[in-house]
């Protein structure tokens, strides 16, 4: 489900085996997709039956957003080049999906892409794919060391009421269900005992107790304006000099960073060619060359730039881009932290 | 539903060389419903080659547009190569306009540098169409050499209703000369203005601008209407890329004209 409305929808408190057999029986109509263990990670992939799941990860290299909505490659269209030369359109595949197991972080990633793609243009190919595609949230049941989400309002627990279509919260031996859409009304035909104020301050009780283990916090309160004022400070030039390798990781796997880039593929006869748009990182040399120069030659520039946008630049959608989940912190091959760097120059500030 | 990222057919109906890189392109498409307005630009390719923003030299009747395309990168290289009767892939128009329309009655002064003329032609035509709407106009050009000033078969005709001062960088030995030689806002000396009354856009060199609207804001000019058009790389023109992203704005939606004070002091701009 897309979109702001708010559903009234019902709260089950649903045996896990119930819920899971309900996962099975989706995959005749859909595409079912959720957190599989591979190794010693979790990823998202398609599953063939609920017993892959695995609902208790911590956290994923990438989010199911930036992989099956957001295409990381996509085609955008075709020229024929026999003459005269024909446009052909891509048509959007819209085949049904269902992901399960979306940590509060990742909907809300999906949330913000929403912002880019379904924004002052609509893109077909993103608009398809979301419409078809159901969300089922679950709520964090412990926080990984990465983790800030609880700082910037994005987890562990899902605050928002729409743009997804249910939430699941573990109860051990139960999952508290909250429809959020008409879709998932229509789909979840379980039957389970209406959520009540004991679930609810059941609920509450376990969002308490997991917001005291976050050992990431980041005060975002005024960074709009303390960013502006220190673009010179030494943070950017010491930890992209140093450190940074513009190596695009933490672009790669952040669920919020939506840059692309188009790009022309021609087939081996010439009779063909592809216009492609593939995911694109401000941490690479050429992102922002025009002729004649480039507004970000220097590393510095670049890192500052992505820090900036993530947890400033709040201005572009009124909300801001980071969701917490830590990913770039995580598969920084140095270890660069952007809590870090802005608590940096809020220190420095303060003295 | 439509993908925004679809060109269209633009058939070259003519192309005037300008400078020694430069050329005016004629350009007919089948869409007569297509307008845009002063300031605004399409993305201009070629398959297998790419699309690269360029700004439209000209207003749009009936199909019929311009685009004044210097030949600096790979899209415009590929272009420069092209003959009256081929085509070329355009999309848009995108971005914001020169506020012409909040502009009339009061006076006006057009700054540009080099090619950034080519984006204020449409508003000397659109200025020139209804002469009466707007008080003083003055146009101030600057250029590196003689050669390299655009649209040199017109400017005299626009010396009828506006105001025009030249100036080059240098002057070749030998070649003839008869206007200025400095920088562009040497040339703000050179005419009075009413600063309340005056609405400025400026497009050139970022290093130009904001040596010209320093120039101006000493001279009292309001920063509520001196308006710039900034260069940025740009690949969808539609706000989704991330390429063109300044501050929090996309300068291909938001942008290419804003206010200078709204995009002044910005990370990784000169302004």
């Amino acid at each position: 489900m897309t979109g702001e409305n708010v559903f009234q929808g019902s709260n089950l408190l649903v045996p896990k085996d119930s819920f899971f057999t309900f996962i099975d029986s989706l995959r005749s109509q859909y595409r079912v997709l959720g957190p599989v263990k591979e190794r010693n990670h979790a990823v998202f992939r398609e599953i063939t039956s609920s017993v892959d799941l695995f609902m208790d990860y911590r956290t994923t290299m990438l989010s199911p957003g930036k992989m099956f909505i957001y295409r990381p490659r996509e085609d955008i269209l075709k020229f024929r080049m026999e003459l005269p030369i024909s446009i052909e359109e891509v048509e959007p595949v819209s085949e049904k999906q269902v992901i399960v197991g979306i940590h509060p972080c990742d909907i809300n990633a999906i949330r913000y892409l929403d912002r880019t793609f379904l924004g002052s243009y609509v893109d077909t190919f993103y608009k398809t794919r979301r419409e078809n595609t159901i969300l089922i949230g679950l709520n964090c049941t412990q926080v990984s060391g990465n983790c800030f989400c609880s700082s910037v309002g994005s987890g562990p627990f899902l605050k928002a009421q729409s743009g997804y279509d249910m939430l699941l919260t573990d109860f051990g031996e139960n999952y508290l269900v909250e429809l959020k859409s008409k879709e998932a009304h229509e789909l979840f035909l379980v039957g389970g005992k209406e959520a009540g104020p004991d679930e609810w301050s059941l609920k509450s009780e376990k969002e308490e107790s997991l917001l005291k283990s976050f050992k990431k916090t980041i005060c975002v309160d005024g960074l709009d304006n303390l960013f502006m004022k220190n673009l010179d400070h030494p943070v950017w030039a010491t930890t992209a000099n140093e450190r940074c390798l513009s190596c695009s990781n933490c672009v790669m796997v952040c669920p919020t960073c939506f840059c692309y880039d188009l790009k022309d593929e021609v087939s081996m006869d010439l009779k063909e060619i592809k216009r492609i748009r593939q995911l694109d990182a401000c941490q690479d040399f050429r992102f922002s060359e025009v002729h004649g120069g480039n507004f970000r030659v220097r590393r510095a520039s670049r890192l500052r730039q992505w820090v900036i946008h993530n947890l400033n630049y709040t201005g572009q959608y009124d909300t801001i881009k980071t969701v917490g989940c830590g990913r770039c912190i995580t598969w920084c091959p140095t270890n660069i932290d952007l809590t870090e760097m802005a608590k940096e120059i809020q220190r420095s500030t303060i003295r | 539903m439509k993908n925004p990222l679809l060109p269209i057919k633009a058939v070259i109906t003519g192309i005037k060389r300008e400078t020694e890189d430069t050329k005016t392109y004629s350009l007919s498409i089948e869409d007569s419903l297509y307008t845009a307005r002063p300031g605004q630009f399409n993305m201009v390719g070629y398959p297998g080659v790419g699309e690269a923003p360029v700004s439209l030299s000209s207003t749009v009747s009936e199909g019929n547009f311009q685009h004044t395309i210097r030949s600096v990168g790979r899209v415009t290289e590929f272009i420069d190569r092209f003959n009256k009767g081929d085509v070329m892939y355009v999309r848009g128009p995108y971005g914001s306009c020169w506020p012409l329309n909040s502009a009339v009655g009061n006076d006006i002064l057009l700054v540009a540098g080099g090619v950034g003329l080519a984006p204020l032609r449409p508003v000397i035509q659109e200025i020139l169409r209804r002469r009466d709407s707007f008080g003083m106009v003055t146009l101030i050009c600057g250029s590196r050499s003689p050669d390299n000033i655009l649209f040199t078969s017109e400017i005299d005709g626009w010396r009828k209703d506006i105001a025009v001062f030249l100036t080059v960088d240098e002057v070749p030995d030998g070649m003839n000369w008869q206007y200025d030689v400095g920088l562009v806002t040497q040339l703000l000396n050179k005419t009075t203005f009413k600063p309340e009354e005056t609405f400025s856009f400026i497009c050139g060199p970022e290093i130009m601008m904001l040596f010209v609207a320093r120039g101006l804001f000493i001279r009292e000019f309001l920063p509520s209407r001196v308006y710039l058009s900034l260069e940025r790389r740009m690949e969808c023109g539609i706000a989704q890329c991330g390429h063109c992203q300044h501050g929090s704005k996309f300068v291909c939606r938001d942008g290419p004209v804003f206010l200078y004070k709204d995009v002044s002091r910005l990370p990784d701009g000169l302004l």
